[in-house]
């Protein structure tokens, strides 16, 4: 199948937050409620359509554990967006996103999306983190949020397709040099006449292997 | 200054030494030399870590890195005490380029292994010690990265090579610590795209580093290397890209991924996608680059990586694979399968393991299974595309090549099947291959159309080529004649030249319609008809049975209706009916061919025929290239591979089967051929016709002799054969002789009037030569008098001033001594130069008169009289003043 761009995600998060399971049910649309511990780094793939152009989204699903912290960290540059994840139920989850955070400034490029989940928002009533302080962290350090679930699906796929979006609306600004496949950006053969903005990236054609 | 002034000794304190100092005084027992070894290392140290000129410095690590570079002790040594201090200079020194050079180098070779022939094997290599020591700490590793990010060319590359020593000591060690490093692979990564040494470099590095490391082959694949090993592929040009594209494959890629993309199942949903069909094509034309080794065959070390490849290939089972691909998925796109059947070609390629294992073969599912080979000409048979057929046909001539067990196994099953009569054409698959092969080549339907007799011939030429006892075993199949009412059979052979004329008259036909193609089938029989007559006088003897064949082939060779490709080929048909021929029976030996060849197409006629068919060679291997470069793009390109296909074929006025027969082995066996040939048919004439036995090298000049001589020499040849030739009086022979003659006759005036005027325009160039170079040198005369006349004057001139300064007063009559030479002075250069001036004068009209005449005979005056200028613009200066003073 033929993409106008590829981009590269990674999702990160402490561990048993639900990362490998919001990229389940994006790709797959299915809930597995025991999943095994995530090792290093997993990965899925989907298409998605933004603005009638074919997108691919390459997700990098990352260990949460602490021992794996450094190879996740390799992860980081290559990524366009990060999906960082914290689980409403468990609050030390939260409280650990700053350093997270402080991960991602030191490692990915300054480009990269950042959009904040606070996932399992469908067990409220155990709810530990408020929707409003969820919103405060995000205001606060400039990332995107919302809050999903990966068991009801609920803004799963909105998470994923919004942060695509901006990132599109990136690369339509000009904020991006396409042509540098370093900042998780590649641009597919099938490129439909790009339109304005996109630096050099109609000269891509036919390049890639995939 | 005080953070460097590092106490050597206080660090032979720290565990590391203690431990280097007890394996190395296990291993090398001998103390005195250790110790000695031990200071000069210590000395270097303490000049590098306390000196505070950079020169003394540098120099200082120059000698500790050849040290170290040399002797397995100093490596000891450093190792025990020298890592602080060169890790300090990475660390510190950074601005001095030369000396961070250095600090790496020397690590280089303090991990670099020497081999020594005394010493028990079991010995511990210093080298290793060393390595152990070094990646111990994340830290090395982490500064040795930061430094790949350095603008030193040489410290990038010392780097890169420090690391894959550190791998080939200390793998898992240094795998740990580079997943440890944020970022490590990363920089590893971008080493790619630098300089080419680098680049490689790192891709050998990445290559050991990811192997067995999930963690690190998941990033490197987030990083992109397969793009990136791609685009350096598509950047070494392919298969031009020799060693660094067979790196690539085999040992980044592996052969399992690429075999694991052929893998189609049986029996599924056969969804071929556009998407999927690029990467099949992308993983054969893969394949078929490690198959053809990196290039073009000869070269020995390539002939070896091919073997191997074939081999490798093979035991992963990818001949069933290639064969599900090419030969079963008759719903495939026709690229895919095409490649595929080329893949499996040049993978049995003399490769005799193979070749067994594909003549073994069996496709199909019960209870349909045949032979493999059976199938692939089945598809030859069957296929409304002349590029699968040329695909299909391309898998026999690699079985064939070299291979004269395969041949004789596939000739053995040639004979008309017993139910031939009746065998409806397609209910084949329970026949035996030879069966269906013999019913193609003799089948014609009712329009006359030969392109299955075509197809089989092109097979049957693959099976006898370069194999008597196949060409033999073919010459023997009897038929049964079209009209079975004879009760006469005839032999194959007789059979093909029928199939050959059919197509003729059917293609004279389409020439009619305006038909734009040039057609393929007559070359093809033609070409079996020459694979079968070469060294083989059995199959002659059986062609010139019927003086109607010799006919026939004459006639396709000299009539104008026939393409230049056919009449060629049927040329060299001819020419192996008188090469190869062995019989003695009057009318059908060699002489009687080449007789009919002189009288009916005219030798001169002949011969032109070859260079036609020269011409033709060239134009088609031009074709072929067009097509390579055409798969190539398809398998890049998303388009319709229906287009791609069409394009193909019709790119240029050259059908791809042509270009497919007209392959550069078959286009220098044709000149081999033909010079055979004409040697051939030039000896039998002169053999037999003229009793002084003059051979054809007579008739070229001798050396040394001259013009007048050797068309002397030649006329009378030419007059004693006009006498041979009116003496046997034969009318025929008469007007063979005449024409012979009159051709020679041209010739010799041709010579004569070339060579006549060659001497002519020789001579006057030599004169010319003659005179300029006599010019040359009255100009030089000339100038050298001048110049003796100057230095006379100028000594003189000192004289003069001597004199004056002398004073007046004791030499009264100075003054007049002096007018006295003056005078006489001038009395004889005034003498001379008159004297120069005439000869001046007289050069000066030669030259002109040279000049207009060289002018005239074409030459470039002014390049002649380059060189003499610089000489004459001395004397004309000189000249023009004394003019004046006269």
């Amino acid at each position: 199948m033929s993409y106008a761009y590829l981009f590269k995600y990674i999702i990160i998060g402490d561990t048993g937050v639900g990362k490998s399971c919001l990229l389940l049910q994006f790709t797959d649309k299915r809930f597995q409620p025991v999943h095994d511990l995530t090792i290093g780094v997993e990965f899925g793939a989907r298409m998605i359509t933004i603005d009638n152009k074919p997108i691919k989204l390459q997700i990098w699903d990352t260990a949460g554990q602490e021992s794996f912290r450094s190879i996740t960290r390799s992860y980081y540059r290559g990524a366009a967006g990060a999906l960082l994840v914290y689980d409403i139920t468990r609050r030390e989850t939260f409280n650990h996103l700053a350093s997270w955070l402080e991960d991602a400034r030191q490692h990915a490029n300054a480009n990269m999306t950042v959009m904040l989940i606070g996932n399992k928002c469908d067990l409220s009533h155990r709810r530990a983190v408020s929707y409003e302080e969820g919103e405060q962290f995000a205001k606060e350090h400039g990332l995107v949020f919302m809050e999903a679930s990966a068991k009801t699906a609920q803004n799963v796929e909105e998470a994923f397709i919004k942060t695509a979006g901006t990132i599109y609306k990136k690369i339509q600004d000009g904020v991006f040099d396409v042509s540098n496949e370093s900042y998780g950006i590649k641009v597919g053969y099938a490129v439909p006449n790009a339109s304005g903005g996109g630096a050099g990236s109609s000269s891509q054609g036919g390049g890639c292997c995939g | 200054m005080d953070s460097r002034s590092i106490n050597l000794r206080g660090f032979a304190g720290n565990a590391g030494k203690n431990i280097m100092q007890g394996i190395g005084g296990f291993v090398f027992g001998n103390e005195r030399s250790e110790s000695k070894e031990d200071s000069y290392v210590e000395r270097f140290l303490d000049r590098i870590s306390n000196g505070t000129i950079s020169d003394d410095r540098r120099s200082a690590m120059t000698e500790l890195q050849s040290l170290v570079a040399e002797s397995r002790s100093a490596q000891m040594s450093f190792g025990a005490m020298g890592f602080p201090v060169l890790l300090n200079v990475l660390k510190e020194d950074r601005e001095d380029v030369e000396l961070v050079r250095g600090a790496l180098e020397t690590f280089v070779s303090a991990l670099t292994p020497i081999e020594t022939s005394q010493g028990p094997k079991t010995e511990v290599q210093p080298a290793s010690v060393n390595s152990d020591l070094l990646s111990r700490e994340t830290e090395n590793i982490s500064l040795l990265l930061s430094l790949l990010s350095e603008e030193d060319f040489y410290v990038r590359y010392y780097t890169i090579q420090l690391l894959t020593a550190l791998l080939t000591n200390s793998l898992k060690r240094l795998q740990e610590a580079i997943l440890l490093i944020p970022r490590g692979i990363t920089v590893l990564m971008d080493m790619l795209m630098d300089r080419e040494v680098i680049r490689n470099e790192a891709l050998l590095l990445l290559t050991y580093l990811t192997r067995d490391a999930e963690e690190i082959q998941k990033i490197v694949v987030f990083e992109g290397v397969f793009e990136k090993i791609f685009s350096i592929i598509r950047e070494e040009g392919y298969s031009d890209g020799g060693v660094v594209v067979q790196m690539l494959l085999k040992e980044t890629i592996g052969f399992d991924p690429l075999i694991a993309i052929l893998k189609i199942r049986r029996g599924s949903a056969f969804n071929f996608t556009q998407q999927k069909t690029v990467n099949l094509l992308g993983a054969l034309d893969t394949v078929e680059l490690l198959l053809m080794g990196g290039g073009s065959s000869g070269e020995p070390g390539k002939d070896a990586n091919k073997t191997t490849n074939q081999t490798a290939l093979a035991q992963k089972n990818i001949l069933d694979h290639l064969l599900l691909l090419g030969v079963e998925s008759q719903w495939a796109p026709v690229a895919l399968r095409c490649m595929a059947l080329r893949c499996i070609g040049n993978l049995v390629l003399r490769n005799p393991q193979n070749l067994d294992s594909l003549a073994s073969k069996q496709v199909g599912e019960d209870p349909h299974v045949q032979p493999a080979l059976s199938a692939i000409f089945s598809i030859i048979l069957r296929t409304s595309l002349a590029q699968e057929f040329v695909a299909a046909d391309y898998v026999f001539k690699c079985f064939c090549e070299k291979n004269p067990g395969g041949q004789a196994l596939l000739a053995s099953t040639i004979a008309p099947h017993p139910n031939q009569a009746h065998a409806t054409f397609g209910a084949t698959t329970d026949m035996p291959f030879g069966s269906i092969l013999l019913q193609a080549l003799v089948s014609s339907d009712d329009n006359g159309d030969m392109e299955a007799c075509c197809r089989a011939s092109s097979v049957l030429s693959h099976i006898i080529k370069d194999n008597l006892q196949c060409k033999d075993r073919v010459l023997q199949i009897q038929l049964e004649t079209p009209a079975p009412s004879l009760g006469r059979t005839e032999p194959l052979l007789h059979r093909i030249v029928t199939c050959l004329s059919i197509a003729a008259s059917a293609e004279g036909e389409n020439g009619q319609s305006g038909q734009p193609e040039e057609s393929y089938i007559q070359p093809v029989i033609l070409r079996l008809l020459i694979v079968w007559l070469v060294d083989c006088a059995n199959a002659v003897d059986c062609l010139l049975e019927s003086a109607v064949h010799l006919n026939y082939i004459i006639e396709l060779a000299s009539s104008k209706r026939y393409s230049a490709c056919v009449r060629g080929l049927a040329a060299v048909v001819l020419g192996a009916c008188v090469l190869y021929n062995a019989s003695r029976e009057k009318g059908r030996d060699a002489f009687a061919v080449a007789d009919a060849i002189s009288q009916k197409i005219g030798l001169s006629t002949y011969f032109l025929r070859f260079d036609e068919l020269r011409k033709r060679f060239a134009h088609s291997s031009s074709g072929q290239q067009n097509r390579k470069q055409l798969s190539r793009s398809s398998a890049n390109s998303m388009s319709d591979f229906q287009e791609i296909e069409e394009e193909e074929i019709n790119k240029g006025d050259q059908h791809p089967v042509l270009s497919e027969i007209f392959d550069s082995h078959f286009v220098s066996f044709l000149s081999k051929l033909e010079t055979d040939i004409r040697d051939n048919i030039m000896d039998i004439f002169s053999r037999t016709k003229t009793a002084t036995a003059i051979i054809p090298a007579e008739l070229e000049q001798k050396n040394g002799e001259v013009d007048g001589e050797y068309i002397k020499r030649l006329k009378s040849f030419v007059e004693k054969q006009c006498n041979e030739m009116q003496k046997p009086s034969s009318g025929r022979e008469r007007v063979q002789i005449e024409s012979l003659r009159q051709e020679l006759e041209g010739a010799t005036r041709r010579i004569e009037a070339l060579r006549a005027e060659h001497t002519q325009i020789e001579a006057e160039a030599s004169n010319q030569r003659n005179l300029a170079a006599k010019l040359e040198s009255d100009l030089k005369s000339l100038s050298d008098a001048y110049n003796s006349l100057e230095q006379a004057n100028f000594r003189l001139d000192s004289e003069v001033k001597a004199l004056r300064q002398g004073g007046s007063a004791p030499y009264p009559d100075v003054e007049a001594i002096k007018a006295e030479a003056k005078e006489e002075a001038e009395k004889e250069s005034e003498a001379e130069l008159n004297d120069l001036l005439v000869c001046l004068g007289q050069e000066q009209s030669k030259v002109e008169k040279l000049s207009t005449r060289l002018a005239e005979l074409g030459e470039d005056v002014d390049t002649l009289l380059q060189g003499i200028g610089d000489d004459t613009a001395l004397p004309d200066d000189d000249d023009d003043e004394d003019e004046d003073d006269e």
